[in-house]
Order: C-alpha cells, then structure tokens, then sequence
C-alpha cells in the first residue's frame, strides 16, 4: 500500500490528474512543464509552497469593524423606521462584501501561485461548513477562510483549536452562548459528529460532559474575537471518553484528536475530495498509519499520497465529478481567460450548486453525484456559453436566491454587464484552426485531456463541417459544446 | 400527443426522437414513465406506482419568514388574545367566523370558501418539541423533518423520492423557484426546479429557419447520447437500464443518463406550458404565477408527484397589519383560482395542497406594530378529499401556558407529514421520517 508511483508512469494524462486535483487544471503547457519535472518535483511544486508569492492582498474591510457593533447597538434603542434603515444598509453592506469575498478567493484559486493552498482551504470549507446566511458577518466568514489558508495544511490539532475558537465558528454552532448554567452541545457534537469522528464513535455522555469541558469558549461582538469568559467555564470533573478529570476545551480537543478513529475519520475524508471515492480498507489503515507517524501533520500526507500509485489507480482517473467551484475555475483556467465579474461567478456557482461562504447546512456540500441534476447539467452547458461566448443570459437565472425577502436589485446590476467571448486566437495555433480534425484534438487535449467518443467525435466534424467556414464563431461555438457534454464534467 | 402510457424502449424513444431527425419529440409519453411503469408491473412493490396517469399529487406551499397565525386563524373571542395585542388585534368583526370563537383573517375570503365547500382542513397549533426561532434553522428542520437537536443532510420529501420514487422520472418533483428546496435534497438526487419554463433548457442560437433546430441544438442533443443507445448490436433495452444506472454504473454513466433525462423533460415542460391553458383566473402575484405553471404541468400529464411552491415575506416585525393583509389576500386567492383550475381539469380529487411555515410568531405584538419569531401555528390541506373543518386544538394562550411568550405546540408537524405521505402518498412514512409518528387524519 501506498507504493510510489513508478516514474515510467509519469505521463500527460497522470500529470494532468495531478494538476487537476491538487489544483484547479491548466492549459496544456502547463501540464507538459510538469511532465518535464517528474513525479517528485511536481508534487513538491503543489505541496512546499511556502516561498512562493502570496496572492492578491485582502479585502480593505477584512479587519474588525468597532463602528459596525456600535451602530447595530445604537439601532436597538432607535425608532423602528430608523432601526430598519440601518438594518438594511447593513445587509445591503454585507451582501457586498460577500459577493466581493467570493471573487477575492475564486481569483487566488484561478490565479495564485499556490493552488493547493486554495484546494485545501475549500477543502476546510466544506468540512467544517460554515455559512453566511446565519453567520452574517462577511469579516468573520474571511477571517474563517484566512485561517484555513493559514492552517490547513499544518497540524490537525492546532487548526482544530483554531477552528473552535473561531468567531464564525462560535457563532454558527451556537458555541458563543454555551455556559456552565445551560452547556449548548451544539459544537461538541458537531465536532465530533461531523469533524473529527464521525457517528458511533462517541457516546451521548461524551457529547454531554465535552459541551461542559468547551463552556466559556465566547465571541465578543464588540471586538469581533474569540473571548475566555471564565465566569461561564464549568470547572467541575468531566469523563470523556473514559477518562475522568476537570477538563478544558483544549484538554478535549487533544483527547479526540489521539482517539484512532480520527486519524482514519480525516484522512479517509481527505482521499476521498482528492482520489474521488472513499480508501478501501487497507489504503484506509496505511493513510491512518502515514498520518499518525508524520504527527498528524497534513502536508506530509498529502504528499504521500499525490505520490502513490493509488492516487493515479485507473478507477481515480478522470472519475471524479467536478464541484461547481472545480469547474468555474479550471475552466477559466484552461480557456486562458478572466474570470467573469462577481456577480456573475456568484451567479454561475449558485446554479450548479455550490454557494461559496453559504454551504446548505452543517455537513456541508455532499458532492460527487450529487452535484448533478437535470437542472444543474443545464445550468452548466448554459454556463459554458456566458465562460465562453460571454453569453450572460445562460449565468442570469442564479441571480435571486429562494429565500424570503431575496434581494432583486442585483439582477438590474447584471442585465446591464457586459463579459467578453474568449480569443480562439489565443488558444489554437493556425494550423489547428484551419484543419477540422486538428481543432478537434486540440481541444480533447485542452478540455478533456482525453479522447472524444468516436461517435462524439464524429458529431463535431459533422457540426465543424456544415460551418459556412471555420471562423471564429464555428471554433467557439465547438469549445462549448465540448463543454456540454457529459465527459467534460469529469476530471 | 398522447397522454395514455406507451411501454416504449430507450432505443426507440431515441431514434424517433435525435436518429430519426424527428426532432419535434412526439412521443407518446416520457422516457421515465416507461422506468416506472415497468416497475409497476414488477408488482411485487408496497406502494403504488409512484407516477402514472391517475397517480395522486401533492403540492407543498411555503410561507416563507414565519407566518404570524394568530392573526390567520384567529381566536377572535380570547382575552388573552386581544390583551397580547392591543393594536393589530383582531377583532370579531374583522374576521370570518369558522366556529363560536375561531375566525380567519378578512384577507382569506379564497379560503373561507373552500372551507365552506369542504375543501379545506386546517390543522391547529402546529410545531415541534424545542423550537427554535431562526429562520434558517427552523426552516431546515421542517424541510428535513429532523428534530430540533438533530441534523440531517436529506429533505423529508427527498427521502420520500429515495424511498418510493427510485428511477423515477426526474420530473418526480418539481419546485418552482430556481433553486430546489432542502426539502427535495435526496441520496439520490431527482427533481427539477424552474421558474420560467424558457429557461429550463439547452439555450442555442437561433434555428436557421423556422421549425428547425440549430445546428448547435442538433449537435448538443446528439453529443448527449449515451454511447450504448447507438450502438446497434449492444442489444440494451429497457430492462437492462431500469433502475441499475444510478446505482451500479460508473460516474460516466450516471452523467449520461442524467445529460437524457435533462433533454426529454425540457422538452416535455416547454411543451406542456405552452399548449395547456389555464382554467381560472389568478392573482397577478409570484405565487399566482407559480401555481398557473403547477396547474399547467398537472394538466398536460407531466408524471410528478410532488410540486413546491413558495411565497415569501412574512417575516412581519413591523407594521405587521398591512403586509400580512396583502400575503394573505395573495394566498388565499391563488389557492382558490389553483383550485378551480383543477376541478376544471378533473384533477381536483387527486391534487391536494399543504401550506407550512418555518414557525408562527410571538402572542404577544410588538413595539413596532409588528410580532417577533414565535412558535406553533396552524397548517393548511387544502382538496378535495380532505377532512375539512377546524382539527386539533386551539393551543392555549394563557401567559402560564405560553413558553417564553409563544403558543406551544399540539401536534408535531410530523404527523401532517406522515399523515399525507401515508393517506396521500400511499407509503409507509417510517422509513422516510425515521420514527414512527402516528399520522394526522388530513385526508
């Protein structure tokens, strides 16, 4: 198990999985500069980031706002008319800045030099799946998404006692109200429900005496951080998991983190978002034992496992459906092209189903097949025409969001964007846009990096060829419909 | 076209339609429906054919933001009531009387008269153990059916789809909004949402002449064929696909499927919508228009089970009086024009409707003309076939029998749920609410 993948092994189609799952995909060139490096330097290229450049810079407003805390206080004391204006310039603000938020990290994804730095932070996200609509607060919901990019490759116990003492956190499981007089077991059971453990490997009793170990683990809204309030903190004996002693919060989270199961619980989770399907038992113990000796230290396994040969087993190969993020971006990504505006990113990942920053509840996104209905299929082709022909009203249906009261005024916003078509120029050489069969495996090599289907093959010659000519329009139009096809939702 | 049921293989549906050029889809009838059928005469199933012709249907309404039901279903007579409420009150006068001391808000004319002709049951104080006063939370916990304490990933109706519906035609359920509700979220995911039937489709440019298809529509619909269907010797039919493509295929297969299913219920829908008329006159309102489409798809045949709709604004902290008037008005009018469009369609006896909302709110008004986040409040059944009249109990509204200023509960709105998934639905709801909840009579 976990057997290095032999370098004759190291070919376009493995280096394109590689750059596909430990990041976001890329053109062609790309793939063949990390053909050139081998196996070994091209995952150290993805994993030892840390002297490559730093992205774009934070958003201006990613910093506590002492006024904001102010201003909603002073509103509870004011006439209703005036509470409700300055709750509305509120959510009109934080509506912004979400949107704002949104792009900032789809641009570090599409374009920062650390690609598995953003994977793994969108990894965190869902794991930990914390959401805006409750949250409300687009500073904490940053600063949430800072320390998975800070953390999320370091050690699993200092990012777990990060995340439990993060305000988004401790607002979203109710942590923030947890006190010795009324224990709100909201976060102890999530965490090991849902973080760290998984269902039946805890009892009812730990999830009892671990919310009175995490009493007193607050929010301060006034500074917008975490806050020790002692007074809350219930200093009487607990017994989790057997053991029988008074307790903290950072005492539990070091018990649960040595239990065995959470070494198989996080990195089972981790293979699966990367290889696509869950380990089999045995490659399930050797992650659990990889992780386990290296400290529970993250980079080391993820090295480890873009390394071996099961991460590039046939059944992993282009097996894995891609999230809506995936595709948003490694389409950019390969279509060398911009992202679109805000809120049409907005726009296109709420049609295919992944909100950023508002995951549909606690387990957060459940992936894989479920990313595909009839109507995100559509939503996706439908999408490849705004990417691609900059067609705007395929993205426009994601605009108002189903819930009570939704904001309209965007749609106004967006009806009057303009977004660019992409260059074919750019993308294929004159020999491949004069030659039908040419431009034809051009773009297997840059959208699929894998065959057609002869008989799909055949339909796009046939479309190609009953092309007044091979224009511009024609080529962009073949782009699309590459991207409309039930292989190109694969990676 | 037709609207019986015609067994028909994936192969032949697929040359008629993109092989044989015959482009204008005029099949008899859904490429699912013959999934479902199939499994009918399999026959060895608890439940009925999930679709079909005469099939029942259910349709699930959402005030969304907390319906305030003290003032919808009104305990006119109550001390307590009009001491909780000096100012948005409700007086005698101003509602229309059901019993000596209930009455529904002026605004429900369209309801008083369903419940008049026997067509509407409203079941009273309606909640669940440890509420909670979120929205979001609280809506999730109707919509997955779960325990206030719990969690669960899938909508009831969801586990309904996964439980009774496998295979079915994705068009199962259909939400009209653009996206779909937790509700509908399911292990295996089915379902389709649309507001405006135009937009559920390939969008391509425009046809070279008219009747035709694009080149480019012709060449999405072909691309997406699975290569099986082509292939002449793989001797694939019906049988061998049934029911064993989600579950035993690669993700390729999965996507294929889906990628057909896509194509022929975009057809199907766009074509239903624009040849069905509707039969009654509705409210020019969101919800108004969402129901006209509901009736439209229950009209021309599309096989569902289960339709949601949503109206939303009723997260009443200020100025309660007005907005709610307006909602209400919107409301019972659309559900009475729904009707009206079903009894026209001879539909009315196996299409009932159910209303929810996150939570009811505070007995109390407050400082702003308005109410807070509360609790229990009643549902509505609306149909043919339903026990009409005033069910359950009024809960109390003495201050000692309030919990932290809300009505509490009497019935858990799980029994509605299992009472129309077992009395409607025809299926057993344990597997699907996860406990045994004896059911509410609704039906």
């Amino acid at each position: 198990m976990l057997r290095q993948l032999p370098n004759e092994k190291w070919t376009f189609a493995t280096a394109a999985h590689l750059l596909n799952r430990a990041g976001f995909g890329g053109p062609p060139e790309e793939i063949e500069r990390l053909v050139d490096l081998g196996p070994e330097r091209a995952v150290s290229h993805f994993v030892d980031y840390g002297g490559l450049p730093e992205a774009a810079p934070d958003p201006a407003w990613a910093k506590p706002d002492p006024e904001r805390a102010e201003r909603l206080r002073a509103a509870r004391q004011a006439s209703p008319e005036e509470r409700r204006m300055v709750q509305q310039a509120e959510q009109k603000n934080q509506r912004g800045r979400l949107i704002e938020l949104r792009a900032w990290w789809l641009q570090r994804m599409a374009v920062g030099a650390r690609p598995l730095q953003e994977k793994m932070t969108l990894f965190w996200h869902g794991h930990f799946a914390t959401s805006a609509v409750k949250v409300r607060d687009a500073y904490l919901m940053w600063r949430q998404n800072d320390l998975f990019r800070r953390l999320g490759t370091g050690n699993w116990l200092q990012l777990l006692i990060g995340v439990a003492k993060d305000p988004a956190m401790l607002v979203w499981l109710d942590q923030a109200q947890s006190r010795k007089a009324h224990p709100n077991e909201n976060f102890a059971r999530e965490v090991m429900e849902l973080f760290t453990l998984g269902e039946g490997h805890y009892t009812e009793r730990d999830v009892t005496e671990a919310a009175r170990a995490l009493t007193g683990w607050s929010y301060d809204r006034m500074t917008q951080s975490f806050v020790a309030r002692p007074l809350w903190h219930d200093r009487g004996a607990k017994t989790i998991f057997g053991r029988t002693g008074n307790f903290n919060g950072e005492n539990f989270l070091e018990m649960l983190v040595a239990q065995p199961q959470a070494a198989r619980f996080i990195t089972g989770k981790l293979w699966s978002f990367f290889a696509g399907e869950p380990p089999g038992e045995e490659l399930a113990n050797a992650l659990a034992a990889a992780f386990r000796s290296a400290g529970n230290d993250i980079k080391p396994l993820l090295r480890t496992m873009f390394l071996s040969e099961e991460f590039y087993a046939p059944s992993v190969l282009r097996n894995q459906v891609k999230s809506p993020v995936q595709w948003l971006v490694g389409s950019v990504r390969v279509l060398e092209f911009p992202l679109p505006p805000p809120l049409v990113c907005e726009a296109l990942t709420r049609n295919l189903g992944q909100d950023l920053f508002a995951p549909p509840n606690v387990k957060g996104w459940d992936g894989g097949l479920s990313w595909i209905t009839t109507n995100t299929l559509l939503a996706r082709y439908n999408g490849a025409a705004t990417l691609v022909q900059g067609n705007l009203a395929a993205a426009a249906g994601g605009m108002i969001a189903n819930r009570p009261n939704a904001q309209r005024q965007p749609t106004r916003r967006f009806n009057q964007m303009r977004v660019r078509a992409v260059d074919a120029d750019e993308l294929f050489t004159e020999d491949e846009r004069a030659d039908i069969a040419a431009l034809i495996a051009a773009l297997e090599r840059r959208l699929l990096q894998a065959r057609l289907t002869p008989k799909q093959d055949q339909v796009l010659r046939d479309y190609l060829a009953g092309q007044p000519q091979l224009d511009e329009g024609a080529i962009l139009n073949a782009l699309r419909l590459v991207m409309s096809t039930p292989e190109y939702q694969l990676t | 076209m037709k609207d019986d049921i015609t067994l028909q293989t994936r192969r032949e549906f697929l040359h008629k339609t993109v092989l044989g050029g015959a482009l204008s889809w005029t099949l008899p009838t859904f490429l699912a429906n013959t999934f479902s059928a199939l499994q009918a005469e399999a026959a060895n199933q608890a439940t009925q054919a999930p679709t079909g012709r005469n099939a029942t249907i259910l349709v699930v309404l959402q005030m969304a933001g907390g319906n305030d039901g003290l003032n919808t279903v009104v305990p006119f007579t109550n001390d307590y009531y009009h001491r909780a409420r000096p100012k948005i009150g409700l007086a005698e006068s101003k509602v229309l009387r059901l019993s000596a001391d209930v009455g529904l808000h002026s605004a429900l004319s369209g309801f008083k008269d369903l419940y008049d002709g026997g067509r509407l049951a409203i079941v009273q104080g309606v909640g669940y153990p440890n509420p909670n006063r979120s929205h979001f939370r609280s809506t999730e916990i109707w919509q997955t059916g779960s325990d206030a304490s719990k969690f669960e990933r899938y909508g009831w109706l969801g586990r309904y789809f996964d439980n009774a519906c496998s295979g079915c035609d994705p068009t199962v359920g259909v939400s009209i909004g653009r996206q779909a509700p937790q509700a509908f979220a399911a292990r295996q995911p089915t379902g389709v949402s649309l507001d405006n039937p135009q937009n559920y489709r390939f969008l391509a440019g425009r046809p070279s002449g008219p009747g035709e298809m694009s080149s480019m529509e012709e060449s999405y619909r072909k691309l997406n064929q699975p290569e099986a269907e082509m292939d002449a010797n793989s001797g694939s039919t019906i049988g061998s696909l049934s029911g064993t493509v989600r579950h035993t295929g690669s993700v390729l297969d999965f996507l294929e499927r889906t990628a057909l299913d896509a194509q022929v219920s975009s057809d199907k829908i766009r074509s239903i919508a624009s040849r069905v008329d509707n039969l009654a006159t509705y409210p020019a309102s969101q919800l108004g228009n969402s129901l006209k489409l509901v009736a439209k798809l229950i009209g021309g045949g599309l096989p569902t089970r289960v339709f949601y709709v949503s109206q939303g604004g009723y997260d009443t902290h200020t100025n309660q009086v007005n907005a709610q008037e307006r909602l209400l008005r919107d409301l019972g009018d659309s559900v009475k024009a729904f009707v009206e469009d079903m009894q026209g369609q001879g539909n009315l006896p196996r299409v009932p409707l159910m209303t929810f909302s996150e939570f009811g709110r505070r007995v109390a008004e407050n400082a702003n003309g308005g109410t807070d986040h509360g609790a229990a409040a009643p549902m509505f059944v609306v149909g043919e076939k339903v026990k009409a009249g005033l069910l359950g109990e009024y809960p109390s509204l003495a201050p000692g029998d309030l919990f932290q200023g809300d009505l509490k509960f009497k019935v858990d709105f799980r029994l509605v749920y299992a009472g129309v998934l077992e009395d409607w639905l025809k299926t057993r709801s344990e597997p699907i609410l996860g406990s045994r909840f004896a059911p509410v009579q609704v039906v």
